[in-house]
């Protein structure tokens, strides 16, 4: 009860923080709840597109005063520069870590693409998607050119399920992760009992486990 | 011997996987591959054949399965189960193949590489394994697929023109670094005038600037 307490009275009295410094670390957040889950995480549509505006008008910033040629705004145009590239970097990373997983498991986020919408958060971005399919194209076409096209009718199909294997890989979804709680809260386990997670906590549990209080925001990766 | 060909594409796979240069494409193997499949096919259907007519006899309409009982007949019901299972292994391993050639192919469109320059590089080291087949090592197919990769690619990329996509994916630490000069690069544009990229030379810029050349390997990185 007392932490709650204190919660609520942190939120009341802390000093409100800026939007650009929230969005930063949602961003950083994104990026490393990317980089660690296993599986595609919804596309952040609006984080994305205030970070890459936020860059555009930082290079004007940056282009102007560079501009000015004023010695003594040197030392702050060092510092915008330095943070300008770090910002960059994370969307840079965090875009090619979705192309990354997207290229390894296509079918499979095709079909959760296309079968499956999770209300306003999609999956992937309208780009992605299109990359997505004309990659998909190219392959199948190269494949088809190279020798698919020879082969027996029955066997030329590249999303075969039939015949032991299917050949839509997916993603492990039950490999283990670590987190941490950002909000409390319970998850349920099924052969195992349930957990209370309270905030600060760290703990390593399955993806399938934790992904919807990952998806949620109550659970950040680490 | 009998897949040993799908067998010999999984091997060159994972030895290209390790190699930082495509080798020369398989062409005979994978031909050999998919001949084998197709006489595989054939081979069924062959097997397959009286009971197929039997069953159109039978006018079962609706039916236009073989009346082929396994259980009757365990002999051909193996032959034919072998059949399958080694044209869908070489199916497999022929798309083993041809996925790690092509993630090789992306990776090189990520990092920048010129694909002229590319299948030439290849060719150079492939000069003893290349007879006079082809002059270079990439399939005519490989090499459309590598255009119009990089075609999707740069269209990818132009939609994020501010972050610079195939950058570095180390975290920056400075903005300025210390490169020095590998190869005579001309002139370069900074914010802070230009620059004559002399082969020897040392400077000490922008980081952004001349990501692109460290790349292409004009410039090396000093730490």
């Amino acid at each position: 009860m007392d932490a709650d307490i204190s919660d609520i009275l942190a939120s009341v009295s802390a000093p409100p923080i800026p939007k650009r410094a929230l969005d930063l670390q949602a961003l950083t957040r994104a990026w490393i709840n990317e980089r660690s889950s296993p599986e595609l995480l919804p596309y952040p549509t609006e984080l994305i597109e205030r970070s890459t505006q936020g860059v555009k008008s930082q290079i004007e910033v940056i282009e102007e005063m560079t501009g000015a040629m004023d010695p003594t705004s040197n030392f702050k145009l060092v510092i915008l520069q330095t943070e300008l590239e770090r910002v960059k970097f994370l969307l840079r990373s965090f875009l090619r870590a979705r192309i990354a997983k997207i290229d390894k498991h296509p079918l499979h986020y095709h079909s959760v693409a296309t079968s499956a919408d999770l209300g306003d958060q999609p999956i992937l971005s309208r780009l992605e998607s299109q990359y997505l399919v004309s990659h998909q194209a190219l392959l199948s076409s190269h494949y088809n050119a190279s020798f698919l096209s020879l082969f027996p009718t029955q066997l030329q199909r590249l999303d075969d399920a039939t015949g032991g294997d299917s050949m839509i890989d997916k993603p492990d979804e039950d490999t283990a992760v670590f987190c941490r709680v950002l909000r409390d809260g319970y998850v349920s386990r099924p052969p195992d009992d349930d957990i209370e997670l309270k905030r600060g906590d760290v703990w390593v549990l399955r993806w399938t486990t934790i992904r919807e209080k990952v998806r949620s925001g109550d659970v950040e990766l680490i | 011997m009998y897949g040993e060909h799908g067998h010999k594409l999984v091997t060159d796979a994972k030895r290209i996987q390790g190699l930082d240069k495509l080798p020369p494409y398989a062409t005979t193997t994978v031909r050999a591959a998919t001949k084998e499949v197709r006489d595989l096919d054939r081979d069924a259907n062959s097997l397959l054949a009286p009971y197929n007519s039997s069953s159109t006899q039978s006018s079962d309409g609706s039916q236009m399965r073989s009346s082929f009982n396994p259980a009757e007949d365990p002999g051909t019901a193996c032959a034919l189960l072998v059949d399958h299972i080694s044209m869908r292994r070489n199916k497999r391993c022929l798309l083993a193949y041809h996925k790690t050639r092509t993630d090789k192919l992306e990776e090189m469109c990520w990092q920048g590489l010129d694909v002229s320059d590319l299948s030439q590089a290849s060719t150079g080291a492939s000069q003893s394994g290349a007879q006079n087949g082809p002059s270079s090592s990439l399939s005519a197919e490989e090499e459309q697929f590598v255009h119009q990769y990089s075609d999707l690619l740069a269209a990818y990329k132009g939609q994020w023109t501010d972050i610079d996509l195939t950058g570095s994916l180390e975290p920056p630490k400075d903005i300025f670094i210390d490169v020095r000069v590998l190869k005579d690069a001309g002139e370069i544009q900074t914010e802070y005038g230009s620059i004559t990229l002399t082969k020897n030379s040392q400077f000490y810029v922008r980081q952004g600037d001349v990501e692109r050349l460290i790349q292409q390997g004009y410039l090396q990185k000093l730490s």
